[in-house]
């Protein structure tokens, strides 16, 4: 068993006695470090998400005022927070009541277990922590030597188009034998990999370089967590809720833990909340009799979804989970196929556009051209512009995309400074 | 200094427009004032979105229409932001309702304005407070649905009464909690603000603004430091007189411009209704700078000098810039009066200004 060094004795206490239900229901994760923190202090590590050490950007500042003032007015708060590396690091916050912190920590044990057998996070550096650390310590130097303003200017647009990889990309790697961090490869065309691309192909300074290698890294890294948010939350939120009435509360405390764990579950109309909609799924698989720790083992968002949702399940649920939107009332039977459908694809390749790039030099010496695969959402355009200046910058050359906008093909043509919006037939074909 | 520190500085500069003019595009504007609504005002957070790949519709007009409408309505950030949208896709206001108080709490820390320290033997510590803590007697008016419910929901448990197919709870005297006055000490005193301005024909509707959006803040920190507070209007151009709020901001005279006017009013005042023993006494004067004669600017000095610093905390003028205005008063009271500590005077050329002008004038608390 782990010392938990820094808690005080009664959240020890606490810790243990949480650390052994789990492993007793069967929950296998990495060791936990927990970590007490007053709020303010919570704060500044949640804006780095959570690592104690990254680069310098304004955009952890900006994180950090925002969930500052959020918390100084009341809004909003932390509850938990935890770093999938071995071990994991959990914060707990000091303001929290003894119950509020058993049922975080029994939520962190959740996902600790997770992040240690979910196959997409397999490929994860799992010495997160350090690799930040010294990567922020790469990014230091190279402001040591050309400057903030540059490097920043660089990390601001490779941050504009961090969603351009291929989040199957590093565990077909593994499978393959290579690593996806790896620099010795050859990128094969087409490829959704856009950084990886970049980082071998495009005229970049040394420093440039360097770079880009930190903050694709960082995009793999950040990946597998976008792909199973619905499962990995559902699976935390299941555990602390099947733990804590197991057998670790007071008797008095349990009107307070189902506020507490209602207000997390409650969801905002409109948006799918994770927690809600991934715990009926994990209770609808245990219902159904299946084998919960495989299924975690196996599957991402969409799959698992795709497995557990039926007819009977959106019918009960789906409103309850924010996604009414998804199953518009219609004459006669509602369209559960529809909606399945239309959920799925929300939580597909992330939530995000796939765009891949296609070609190089086949519309002029040096151009890109990459092609946004379609599927009846389009993209929003003027920010998609912005973007496409941001790739032309990074790669030195001008940069084209394949898109549809209301069934018309779309040619955004850019450059550093400027973009051009052709029309065009062949970005029907090339957008299938 | 601690890495974040170092994070939001460089963020706190980008957006006042120091450094980076690029990332300027993807910026929120946030005004200082939003709204002075119902006694809550909504305080836009500035947040720069990088562009990216994402889905969305390409309709003329729809932007990021993010946040619900305020109950108060529209404000003005945000109706600008709903304006800008289409062209500037990384707009993104996150607001924030705040009480008067907290908005006053805010601006101090913002600008680093210290306590004041009342003068006068009325300071004596008086009760005042939020409704923040509980207690199990109270008014049905003040009762705290909650928690009076939770408290009953465990007692019904508890008690075996729990019915899992009729789930009812019937609360009881004993599992009522109201809210409670948590007291905050509070220097028991008075203060006055005499708002005067100068409305002659060369102050227009932008000066105005820029009056008004001022004035709010100085009342806003004012009422935050001192239980009871007034506020006197004065305009003047070649004379002078007290109005109410809305014909201070709205009236706009031809005239020509004698200041020493509105001091004589002011001084009248504080003669007559605002002793100095029992207040503490702010006279703020805004004009563009125009005096009808410097033997006028020779009388005001005097005035200043002889009779109204002397009796005040503190007398601060606030030059605004306009097309007209020459500007030469500011000039001659910094030259008449250099060593005046309890007069504070500031130019104010556009609204960008007006957090420093009002650290001028709040800054030394006095």
């Amino acid at each position: 068993m782990h010392l938990k060094r820094s808690l005080p004795a009664a959240l020890k206490y606490e810790a243990v006695r949480v650390e052994e239900a789990a492993r007793k229901a069967g929950l296998d994760g990495y060791e936990v470090e927990f970590e007490l923190l007053p709020p303010d202090a919570l704060n500044a590590v949640a804006a780095y998400g959570g690592f104690p050490v990254r680069y310098p950007s304004w955009r952890f500042g900006m994180e950090y005022e925002r969930l500052e003032k959020g918390h100084r007015w009341g809004l909003s708060r932390i509850y938990e927070l935890v770093v999938n590396n071995d071990p994991a690091y959990a914060y707990l916050v000091s303001s929290n009541s003894r119950l509020e912190q058993k049922l975080v920590m029994a939520h962190v044990f959740g996902h600790a277990d997770f992040f240690k057998h979910n196959v997409w996070f397999a490929p994860t550096d799992r010495r997160m922590l350090d690799t930040l650390a010294s990567d922020a310590t790469k990014v230091r130097r190279a402001i040591d030597r050309v400057g903030q303003e540059r490097v920043e200017r660089f990390i601001d647009r490779v941050l504009s188009i961090e969603t351009l990889i291929d989040p199957y990309l590093p565990l077909r790697e593994m499978r393959g034998g290579a690593n996806a961090q790896s620099s010795e490869r050859a990128v094969q065309l087409p490829t959704y990999d856009l950084l990886g691309f970049l980082c071998e192909r495009a005229p970049l300074e040394p420093f440039e370089r360097e770079v880009l290698g930190c903050l694709r890294r960082e995009a793999y890294y950040f990946a597998p967590q976008r792909m199973t948010k619905v499962m990995n939350e559902g699976w935390a939120s299941y555990w602390h809720s099947r733990l804590l009435t197991g057998g670790l509360l007071e008797p008095a405390e349990i009107v307070d833990f189902a506020d507490c764990h209602s207000s997390a579950t409650v969801c905002a109309p409109g948006r799918l909340n994770p927690y809600k909609l991934g715990i009926e799924c994990w209770r609808a698989a245990e219902a159904r009799g299946l084998d919960l720790f495989a299924l975690r083992r196996v599957h991402n968002d969409v799959t698992f979804l795709d497995e557990l949702v039926d007819d009977a399940f959106l019918e009960r649920e789906l409103a309850s989970c924010g996604g009414a939107r998804l199953l518009p009332p219609r004459e006669g039977p509602p369209d559960y196929a529809g909606g399945k459908a239309r959920l799925l694809q929300e939580l597909s390749w992330g939530g995000l556009p796939q765009i891949g790039l296609v070609a190089v030099g086949a519309e002029g010496e040096g151009e890109l051209l990459l092609a946004h695969r379609h599927d009846g959402r389009d993209l929003q355009l003027a920010q998609a512009r912005e973007t496409l200046k941001a790739l032309a910058a990074v790669w030195g050359g001008p940069v084209h995309l394949m898109t549809i906008e209301n069934g018309q093909g779309r040619r955004l043509v850019a450059t550093a400074g400027e973009v051009k919006t052709l029309e065009t037939r062949d970005a029907l074909r090339a957008c299938a | 200094m601690l890495r974040i520190d170092a994070d939001r500085a460089r963020f706190r500069e980008i957006v006042r427009g120091r450094i980076r003019s690029d990332l300027k595009r993807y910026l929120s504007t946030g005004e200082l004032i939003g709204r002075s609504g119902d006694h809550s005002v909504s305080i836009p957070l500035p947040q720069i979105e990088l562009p990216h790949f994402v889905f969305g519709s390409n309709d003329e007009g729809a932007g990021e229409g993010q946040g619900e409408a305020g109950e108060g309505g529209e404000t003005k950030a945000r109706a600008q932001g709903a304006g800008q949208a289409g062209e500037d896709p990384g707009l993104h206001i996150l607001e924030v309702e705040v009480e008067f108080d907290d908005l006053a709490a805010m601006l101090g820390e913002a600008l680093a304005l210290p306590k004041i320290e009342p003068r006068g033997h009325k300071t004596m510590e008086a009760d005042s407070g939020r409704y923040s803590g509980l207690r199990v007697h109270g008014p049905e008016s003040l009762r705290h649905f909650r928690r009076s419910y939770k408290n009953a929901l465990k007692r019904t448990i508890a008690s075996g009464q729990w019915d899992p197919a009729r789930p009812r709870v019937v609360p009881e005297r004993e599992d009522l909690r109201f809210r409670n006055k948590k007291s905050v000490r509070k220097p028991d005193s008075s203060a006055v603000v005499i708002h005067m301005m100068d409305v002659s024909g060369s102050m227009g509707r932008e000066q105005k603004e820029i009056v008004r959006i001022q004035a709010f803040w100085i009342d806003t920190w004012l009422r935050s430091q001192y239980r009871n507070l007034e506020v006197v209007y004065v305009v003047h151009d070649a004379v002078a007189k007290v109005v109410d709020q809305h014909t201070f901001f709205h009236l706009r005279e031809s005239g020509g411009t004698k200041i020493s006017s509105a001091y004589e009013l002011c001084l009248k005042l504080v003669r007559e209704r605002y002793r100095p023993e029992d207040w503490n006494i702010y006279p703020f004067h805004y004009s563009d700078g125009d005096n009808w004669s410097a033997r006028d600017t020779e009388s005001c000095v005097s005035l200043l000098r002889d009779e109204l610093l002397p009796r005040v905390n503190q007398f601060c003028y606030g030059q605004v810039k306009s097309a007209h205005g020459s500007g030469q008063f500011k000039k001659d009271l910094d030259a008449a009066l250099p060593v005046a500590d309890k007069l504070v005077t500031a130019a104010v050329g556009e609204k960008g200004e007006i957090p420093d002008s009002i650290k001028a004038f709040l800054g030394r608390g006095r």
